[in-house]
């Protein structure tokens, strides 16, 4: 199966709303980072995927299944994380998980061996025993990801699964994601407005903008390196020295930070005799005496998309 | 890249490897069916905290206690007859029926949409329509072992008790169908309050004071129309409440009393449909409720 989910003219009209106008695209398999800033259509197009929104217009396919005429076959295979809480308190995460692998068609044995692995697999040990509504928030979200896993789909729909959390919960969110997309060869489709936490776990980034597609790429496309190199160096006065050096042996510096950039050079000059720019910082902090942190390529960010291109340029261009 | 191995390198990822399901998947009769049945220990606080099982359980230790001791005296005494009918047994512990039904019916309707775990159902294969009949079959269930308990329990006294087994099969037969009428509507009525209420407390005070200062109000009227000597309006009265319609059917089925007993064929009948009638129609607006939760 290449194409995991494929869209067609989809248009969902809330009527003083347009949440998805006319989206035509495609997602294939591994990790697809769904980005856009809140209202951009995200949560209306997971929704629309799993049946539980009916769209205005257009077509859709999930697993190769027709939305308008297969939707309990797309959501026998496919697990949902929603945005909102969606855990009673007064029940275990291991109680819950068990009855939702049964409402996934999971004999009652196989759904309690499946609970405690999948338990396992998100981190809830002895905890998933206690009612969740004494659970941190980080808590939540894994017993939400367990229960979107129960049932061995093959695709999970991740709607926000970082949200509300802090940095390090936030960063094992993430490497959950990673692990569900990589070593469990589940197809991933993730949602988050932070368009940078998505760009180190995902193979695909599709970016929407009120309702529209602005851009659908790998992930390593919109991260091309740039060719400019940052450079760290320790001493005294050092970034002021290190540049006013470069800059004299003719490489164009700028301040970024506690970085130095350092500008490509023009691939259409001549270049021999000229030594490589690596060993030439190299060199030079060897010269001044100062320490070399580190040297670094400068890769875009995800971010940079919206700077770049007008959208319309772009989607045209994506869409091909 | 140094932050990929970051990631990876963190503790709470336990590896001992991921393991695809091959084994059977269920249609959605199973499911429906499993729903059913967690929906129907649910009621009972079975499958959740412990003390959300000290209510349904007292309130249902409660409603047998009356049957207990009628039980202990026909073996002990050996009395001639039931000192309370079949039928009249539910009128009799009608309060503690209404609790039960307002406090268990949010246990089923309300708290999905309230935690909106809803959405984790919808999200799965069953249809909203399945799973509104399911949760009410689950009430429905429950209800009915709260008020077919009592009966059996009496019947089995009477037979230990050496009555007539032909009279009592009969009388409680009868008095099984019209407490089946009474569950479909009680079951129907709380179902509804509950889908529409997402606060807990609200649903069990709307239902409570929908069935009993509902049926508080029909007797007054009853009881003004007996003193007025107009019984006709205490008979149309009495189609509005469903314990007036219980005491009504039972009437004319049964030996139950009422201020205001259906007469003539045609009010009796009345009594049957609109029995019927009301608990098809909360049905039937339970469904649509979360047909449209569901979007659909």
């Amino acid at each position: 199966m290449d194409t995991v989910v494929r869209t067609e003219g989809l248009t969902k009209d809330y009527g003083s709303v347009l949440a998805l106008d006319d989206l035509s695209l495609e997602i294939g398999p591994g990790i697809t980072g769904l980005v856009g800033a809140n209202g951009a259509g995200k949560s209306t197009l997971i929704k629309i995927l799993l049946g539980l929104l009916t769209p205005t217009r257009g077509a859709a396919t999930v697993l190769g299944h027709d939305i308008a005429r297969a939707s309990a076959e797309i959501r026998t295979e496919v697990g949902y994380l929603p945005e909102h809480d969606c855990l009673p308190p007064d029940v275990s995460a291991s109680d819950f998980v068990v009855h939702l692998a049964m409402m996934s068609g999971l004999p009652r044995v196989a759904a309690r061996e499946r609970a405690a692995e999948v338990l396992r697999h998100v981190g809830l040990a002895e905890e998933r025993y206690r009612p969740m509504g004494g659970y941190s928030t980080g808590m939540k979200q894994r017993a939400k990801l367990a229960q979107a896993l129960a049932h061995d789909p093959r695709l999970v729909l991740l709607d926000e699964p970082t949200n509300g959390l802090d940095p390090a919960a936030r960063d094992d969110m993430l490497g959950l994601v990673q692990r569900i997309g990589e070593d469990f060869g589940i197809a991933v489709i993730v949602t988050s407005h932070l368009l940078g936490e998505l760009e180190r776990v995902s193979d695909h980034v599709v970016i929407l903008d009120g309702g529209k597609l602005l851009r659908a790429s790998r992930t390593d496309e919109f991260l091309d390196a740039t060719g400019t190199l940052l450079v760290e160096v320790l001493g005294d006065d050092a970034q002021a020295r290190m540049a006013a050096a470069l800059a004299e042996a003719g490489v164009m510096t700028q301040a970024r930070g506690g970085l130095i950039a350092l500008e490509p050079p023009n691939p259409a000059a001549d270049r021999s005799g000229v030594p490589d720019l690596h060993d030439l910082v190299r060199d030079t902090a060897a010269d001044l005496g100062l320490g070399l942190v580190r040297i670094q390529a400068d890769h875009r960010r995800i971010e940079d998309v919206f700077h770049d291109a007008p959208a319309d340029v772009t989607a045209e261009v994506a869409r091909g | 890249m140094a932050e990929r191995g970051a990631v990876e390198s963190r503790g709470v990822i336990h590896d001992l490897g991921y393991r695809p399901y091959t084994g059977p998947r269920q249609g959605e009769g199973a499911i429906a069916w499993a729903l059913f049945v967690n929906g129907f220990l649910n009621a009972f606080g079975i499958g959740r905290s412990g003390k959300s099982k000290v209510l349904p359980f007292l309130l249902l230790a409660l409603n047998l206690l009356p049957a207990v001791i009628v039980v202990g005296a026909m073996v002990l005494i050996g009395l001639p007859d039931l000192p309370i009918s079949y039928a009249q047994y539910a009128s009799t512990t009608q309060v503690l029926l209404g609790i039960f039904v307002a406090s268990q019916a949010p246990v089923l309707f309300s708290r999905d949409l309230r935690h909106g775990s809803i959405t984790l159902y919808l999200a799965r294969p069953l249809r909203a329509t399945h799973y509104a009949l399911a949760r009410w079959a689950a009430l429905l269930a429950a209800t009915l072992v709260f008020l077919l308990l009592p009966i059996l329990m009496l019947y089995v006294g009477t037979l230990l008790g050496e009555l007539d087994a032909g009279t009592q099969t009969e009388d409680a037969a009868t008095a099984a169908l019209l407490v089946v009428l009474l569950a479909l509507t009680l079951t129907g009525v709380a179902g509804l309050i509950a889908s529409v209420s997402v606060r807990r407390g609200f649903a069990v005070v709307a239902t409570i004071a929908v069935l009993l200062l509902g049926n508080g109000i029909v007797t007054a009227i009853q009881g003004i129309a007996t003193e007025q000597e107009r019984p006709r309006i205490g008979e149309i009265a009495g189609l509005f409440s469903p314990y007036s319609l219980y005491r009504g059917a039972g009437a004319a089925l049964a030996d139950l009393d009422s201020l205001t007993p259906p007469t003539g064929a045609g009010m009796e009948a009345a009594y049957y449909v609109a029995f019927v009638a009301l608990a098809a129609l909360c049905l039937g607006l339970l469904v649509l409720r979360y047909r449209k939760v569901s979007g659909r």
